[in-house]
């Protein structure tokens, strides 16, 4: 064994008294306790009324919080069906808690909630977020039901965005993944997710929970691992997503730091698998392909600017070390642009990204201070993206996006290069 | 062995209910009759029963198996005579046997002299033993309980050219209760009976005695004091006799047919019989407990009867649609299955013969808050035939041996008035009495040692119910308690082991004693009771203080 036990008994015990069950709904938690509530009321009510025979629970994995987030689970009630004469669900819906450190981790409630699944012999199982306010009981349903179902392993959500947001998911963490797994699924990192009880188990398996990765950004690494490990994908509809007022959300540093150093450990990771494919194929989707929408929203597009010039000339020097000479060159070119005429384009954006890619191979600097610095070369292409898209209909930036993803597949033999480079 | 006197019989008994002419046929005419059911007594009397229902064997048209009655004062001569009653009754008695008989308040068979002579003219005395009506718009929005024969609640007599009311099959017309010579007629049959010897009524179809316009027509106050006046007739002239409810209704509605202890002694519990089988087929205790904890508490000397199968279709009324749904689908897969609403398969095929769960469903029956009744046949695990129309695939010939027409009759088969269940599995040549008498381990001879058990303490058949509520959902465990005795009972409703956690500190220092082997278990401590149980297992354990 790699290591001590990370259940407790008292978990043990609870998971003991459930049993086997046919779904798991998961629940990561920190310091939710305001929101939580209407999270276990909503799950239920989705169990009762679209898996209203099928044995379920509901897992919350706690990160240590000060405000009662488990109790909150454990003794929310649900509310009773006026019609029914008192009688509620056929079955027991069961509630479980469990604390796994005194630190938030995503990774270790992940690590908690596919243990959970995996004794539990659950066949279909979603991992939600308590900090999403709009969550409803339709979502549960779109999560579980490809799994349980269909006989899918993973089933990423697809959300209805504005169409300025989400974009470093549409600038790059999805092109890369498409052109590099070769599947298209556009939400790698995200509070919801479902898959089967196959892949928890197998994901359980997997010696990887010590890295800082997993630890941190399970989720993509979960999709990554279905895809390479030949797992069914999908992806299933759930409507827009709104963070309630509680969430602490997350600066463009923290994100980009999550988003792409997984990415790039997980392109570290599986390279045998990614290496020898090429172009990409879709996934069976549940619900519309994407849905973007286009309301007026306020962003400071000078502010992007600036810190793009800013953080470029700081980085100058880590910068040479990371891109080659003709990359570097041709970003000191245009950060000389005016702000008007200023254009960071897919080619050169492409090429950025791929040899930041093969410098995390080659580790040529600490990676964590490489994958910070590409935050102020993705604040310029988010600039360069806002500037050309301001007047955009949802058509013309969902076409553009599908040149970009053409074009990483169209660069990935030099990301191919690149990374075989010096060896 | 003369019956006890005691008044409270009704509490510690246990039902078994039959119909005569399925159980043997003494003249070879395939029917079975009384001298027949006398022959079997001492089978009866081994099993462990201390009371017999009796279905309806009064003259009848016969077109609702003997619930259309065509005369309440005498027997239906395939059944024999009514002295070959007395003397059947008798010898019940002798055994320490009650008897329980049908007696069907609602109605009456169209054949009846009563009806008969109602709808013979407008001017007959009889004529407002009934309920007529010149248009069937009276009553509008009452339900009809045989939805799937029944378009309506009246039918057109073109006799007296004239509508009459029929909760029933329209060859069963309602009587009119607003008519006092029909309660003082019903009253005479019930004294008939009494003065027999009979030991207790089942009165059949309870709730809809009463019609008024803008009401349910069930449940009626006016019913109620029909009942209250019945209960104190009985009381006072003949004491210790019992009236048992049918009334097919949620327990809140139910409670009410007790009354204030003035009026049924016991009713069905109708809402808890499927959730038996649900939580069995969920793994689930939740059905049982949460339709027990709405029950609410009835007067002391009143008790629930409580069945799994009887000569009716499973009863799915009183569920929501969901549980119906789920019901159909795990247990009537097939729709021939389904009836009305509920399903007519025995015990056994609905268990699909799995004798563990069988018995789980037993060892429930036994120990649950009330007064089991047995339906024929599901001791040694009968089949059924939902081919046979109706719910005659539930009646057929009780199964005594794997001889010429199972032992039931010395006719030639096709004179038979059922076929034989005679299936591989379920026919009488595999199920039947005598080959289990032969053993130990059959069902017949563990439904003995139940019986047996069951009657060896008041607890169960009188004391009060405590639902321990361990967090493995798939055990139900409760307490049962008489004053200081207590007995524990621990189910496993799943078909896979199970380990339990038992919060008993407040039996602390008691000893649990397994009833069936008479073991001792470890002495109850400060710590949470371990147990763990096969799949379907249940251990009922009496908690000594030694």
């Amino acid at each position: 064994m790699a290591e001590e036990t990370f259940l407790d008994d008292n978990f043990l015990r609870q998971l003991m008294s459930v049993g086997e069950v046919d779904l798991l709904v998961g629940i990561p938690s920190h310091n939710d306790a305001k929101t939580i509530s209407q999270t276990v009321i909503t799950i239920e009510e989705s169990f009762q009324h679209n898996f209203g025979r099928d044995r379920v629970v509901i897992v919350n994995v706690d990160g240590g919080s000060r405000d009662g987030t488990s109790d909150v689970v454990l003794n929310t009630q649900t509310p009773k069906n006026p019609n029914s004469r008192g009688l509620s669900s056929l079955r027991t819906l069961h509630r479980i808690a469990t604390r796994y450190a005194n630190q938030p981790s995503r990774g270790a409630a992940f690590r908690a909630i596919l243990a959970a699944a995996d004794l539990l012999r659950a066949k279909a199982c979603a991992i939600v977020s308590p900090e999403t306010s709009n969550f409803t009981a339709a979502w549960v349903k779109s999560l579980l039901q490809p799994a349980y179902r269909e006989n899918f392993d993973f089933v990423a959500p697809l959300y209805s965005r504005h169409k300025q947001e989400g974009l470093l998911a549409r600038n790059l963490v999805y092109p890369m993944s498409r052109a590099a797994f070769g599947q298209r699924i556009r939400e790698l990192n995200s509070g919801e997710l479902g898959f089967s009880g196959r892949l928890a188990g197998h994901c359980l398996n997997l010696d990887v929970w010590r890295e800082e990765t997993v630890r941190t950004s399970p989720e993509a690494w979960m999709a990554v691992t279905a895809i390479s490990s030949g797992f069914r994908c999908c992806q299933s509809f759930l409507g827009p997503k709104v963070h309630s007022l509680t969430s602490s959300g997350g600066d463009i540093v923290t994100a980009v730091r999550q988003a792409v150093g997984t990415l790039f450990w997980c392109l570290e990771h599986q390279q045998s698998f990614w290496m020898g494919r090429t172009g990409s194929e879709s996934v069976p989707t549940f619900g519309p392909e994407h849905e973007l929408t286009s309301e007026p929203v306020r962003v400071n597009r000078k502010r992007i600017f600036d810190l793009f010039l800013s953080g470029a000339a700081e980085l100058s020097g880590v910068l040479k070390s990371i891109l080659t000479p003709e990359t570097h060159a041709e970003l000191q070119r245009i950060a000389t642009q005016d702000d008007r005429k200023f254009h960071y384009n897919d080619e050169l954006w492409v090429r950025t990204v791929c040899e930041f890619a093969a410098s995390y191979h080659h580790a040529a600097i600490d990676r964590d201070h490489l994958i910070q610095a590409l935050v102020p070369l993705y604040r310029g292409r988010i600039y360069s993206f806002l500037q050309e898209h301001h007047d955009s209909s949802p058509e013309d930036i969902e076409a553009h996006s599908e040149n970009l993803c053409l074009e990483f597949e169209r660069q990935k033999p030099y990301l191919i290069e690149r990374w075989k480079a010096n060896e | 062995m003369a019956a006890s006197p005691d008044t409270l019989w009704y509490k510690d008994a246990i039902i078994y209910q039959l119909h005569v002419r399925t159980f043997c046929d003494s003249n070879g005419d395939g029917i079975g009759d009384f001298p027949g059911l006398m022959q079997k007594l001492d089978y009866l009397q081994e099993l462990g029963v201390n009371a017999i229902w009796l279905l309806p064997f009064f003259p009848s048209p016969l077109r609702d198996d003997g619930y259309d009655i065509s005369n309440y004062t005498a027997v239906h001569p395939s059944y024999g005579l009514l002295e070959d009653f007395k003397a059947f009754l008798a010898a019940a008695h002798d055994r320490g046997m009650r008897i329980i008989i049908e007696l069907v308040l609602n109605h009456t068979s169209d054949q009846h002299s009563w009806f008969q002579e109602s709808r013979s003219s407008r001017e007959n005395p009889k004529r407002d033993w009934y309920v007529w009506s010149e248009t069937d718009n009276h009553y509008r929005g009452v339900r009809i309980i045989f939805v799937d024969t029944e378009m309506s609640n009246w039918a057109w007599d073109p006799l007296s050219k004239s509508y009459y009311w029929h909760r029933f099959f329209s060859h069963q017309p309602d009587l009119n209760y607003d008519n006092p010579a029909v309660f003082e007629a019903m009253w005479g049959v019930m004294k008939f009976w009494l003065e027999i010897g009979v030991d207790g009524f089942r009165l059949d179809a309870v709730p809809y005695l009463v019609e008024r316009e803008g009401t349910s027509c069930e449940n009626l106050p006016e019913t109620h004091a029909i009942i209250r006046d019945l209960r104190k007739r009985v009381d006072q002239e003949y004491p210790g006799k019992m009236l048992l409810a049918e009334a097919n209704q949620w327990p809140s509605d139910v409670c009410s047919y007790f009354g204030d202890a003035d009026e049924f002694h016991m009713a069905f519990h109708f809402p808890l019989m499927p959730r038996m089988f649900m939580s069995v087929q969920l793994e689930d205790r939740k059905p049982i407990v949460e339709i027990l904890e709405q029950t609410p508490q009835i007067p002391d000397s009143c008790q629930w009867c409580l069945f799994l199968r009887n000569h009716d279709e499973l009863t799915l009324e009183m569920v929501t649609d969901i549980e119906r749904d789920y019901m159909y689908d795990e247990y009537a897969k097939d729709k021939g299955m389904r009836l009305n609403l509920g399903i007519r398969r025995r015990l056994s095929p609905m268990m699909e013969n799995d004798r563990w769960r069988v018995q789980l469903l037993n060892g429930l029956l036994m120990s649950m808050p009330g007064t089991p009744i047995i339906y024929y046949g599901d001791e040694i695990g009968m089949g059924d035939n939902v081919y046979l129309g109706d719910r005659n695939g539930v009646r057929t010939p009780m199964q005594w041996n794997g001889g010429w027409n199972a032992g039931f009759s010395g006719a030639d088969p096709e004179r038979l008035y059922s076929p034989l269940i005679s299936n591989p599995v379920y026919g009488y040549q595999a199920i039947n009495v005598e080959s289990q008498r032969r053993s130990q381990h059959s069902l017949l001879s563990w439904m003995k040692r139940i019986i047996h058990v069951r009657k060896t303490s008041r607890v169960l058949s009188r004391g009060s119910i405590e639902f321990l509520k361990p967090s493995n959902h798939r055990v139900l465990a409760y307490v049962r308690q008489l004053g200081e005795e207590k007995i524990l009972v621990v189910n496993n409703l799943s078909k896979s082991a199970q380990a339990v956690e038992l919060d008993l500190r407040r039996y602390k220092g008691s000893i649990p004693i397994e009833m069936f082997g008479g073991n001792l278990f470890p002495r109850i401590g400060d710590l949470y009771y371990l147990l763990t149980l096969g799949p379907y297992q249940f251990f009922w354990f009496r908690l000594r203080r030694i």
